[in-house]
């Protein structure tokens, strides 16, 4: 009986699909960019040592996380968070293609690729660390909002940094398209991702 | 015979209950840290269950050249780790250390530590009570 109310309610949604464009998905954490910001090319490099640009940014979607292998506690975790993340993604769509997940390092002076190296893949084998010059990867994080600052250590060789806790998605075209604010929980930044994919490409 | 029993249970009782009251750290675990990290952080749950507040003043380890009692804090998406000389626990409560929050922050030894390890911490009080804790090490909570 139930399901003689609901088919006439399904096929009135897919028949108003078919002639209006979808609504906005209702996130749960994410906030979207009311459009997708473009982003200028960056050169920096991976932590296989190659180069990494704005083109390696493309043909698939990237979370990236900004933080420096120093820090114990907020980096591990965030990590951590996007690995399941992904573990999540594979449960729900195992035949789709995973985002990407970045790595990218605030504290080039101690972070290697070398160091990424070590860091970055042990919380997921498909994950890619990414350093360089330190200007150029300011050209990256003042384009996306991510800040970051060096405050104080036990001595010089021990700094902190504060920086941005925001995960940032990068759609396909390389584009800035959403950001993922703290407190993470990986189930609803799995979710809102699929969201977010699929509106893109029902409204491309 | 029943008096001396009654005697006897009351001492029992209340010397239980007097070392009952110092503080008391339960669920300590160590993250295990990614090959070539510098920095470990570790976690636990200290609870004062006296009639009177007491402070964390230290820790030590054998297992670390030195523990620093940190705090986690993110303002206006800006995460930050601040140093902690002393955090106090009032009495009949809890200090909770967990991810993103209060926790323990120690170089990685030479010797890389991994799952299923166990380290010793040495909590330090202000009033110089020290609390041992077994914390085993883990990939996550």
């Amino acid at each position: 009986m139930l399901l003689a109310r609901i088919i006439p309610l399904l096929l009135a949604t897919v028949l108003l699909g078919a002639c209006s464009p979808p609504e906005p998905p209702q996130l749960q954490l994410a906030t979207l960019l009311p459009s997708a910001k473009p982003v200028a090319d960056f050169n920096l490099v991976n932590h296989r040592e190659e180069v990494f640009t704005l083109g390696s940014l493309k043909g698939h979607w990237t979370f990236a996380f900004f933080g420096y292998t120093h820090c114990p506690d907020v980096c591990p975790t965030s990590l951590a968070m996007l690995a399941q993340v992904m573990d999540r993604l594979r449960e729900i769509r195992p035949a789709a293609t995973l985002p990407q997940g970045l790595f990218v390092s605030v504290d080039p002076q101690r972070d290697t690729p070398e160091t990424l190296a070590g860091y970055v893949p042990y919380f997921d084998p498909d994950f890619t660390g990414v350093t360089g010059d330190a200007g150029q990867i300011k050209t990256l994080t003042r384009q996306l909002g991510i800040l970051y600052l060096k405050s104080d250590g036990e001595n010089a060789a021990d700094y902190l940094i504060d920086h941005s806790a925001a995960i940032i998605l990068f759609d396909p075209q390389g584009r800035f398209h959403a950001l993922f604010n703290v407190p993470h929980d990986a189930d609803k930044i799995a979710s809102d991702f699929l969201l977010i994919r699929d509106y893109y490409e029902a409204t491309r | 015979m029943k008096k001396l029993f009654f005697a006897l249970l009351f001492c029992t009782g209340s010397m239980l209950s007097m070392a009952g009251e110092g503080p008391v750290a339960s669920n300590a675990w160590v993250r295990e840290a990614p090959p070539g990290a510098s920095m470990m952080a570790a976690y636990l749950v200290i609870e004062n269950p006296g009639d009177t507040d007491v402070t964390l003043v230290d820790i030590e380890s054998p297992a670390f050249a030195h523990v620093m009692l940190h705090r986690s804090v993110t303002v206006d998406g800006v995460a930050r780790m601040q140093h902690q000389d002393a955090i106090p626990i009032p009495a009949h409560g809890s200090l909770v250390l967990e991810p993103g929050g209060y926790h323990l922050m120690m170089p990685a030894p030479d010797t890389r530590l991994v799952a299923g390890d166990n380290v010793e911490f040495i909590l330090i009080f202000a009033d110089d009570t020290r609390l041992q804790v077994t914390a085993e090490v883990r990939k996550k909570p």
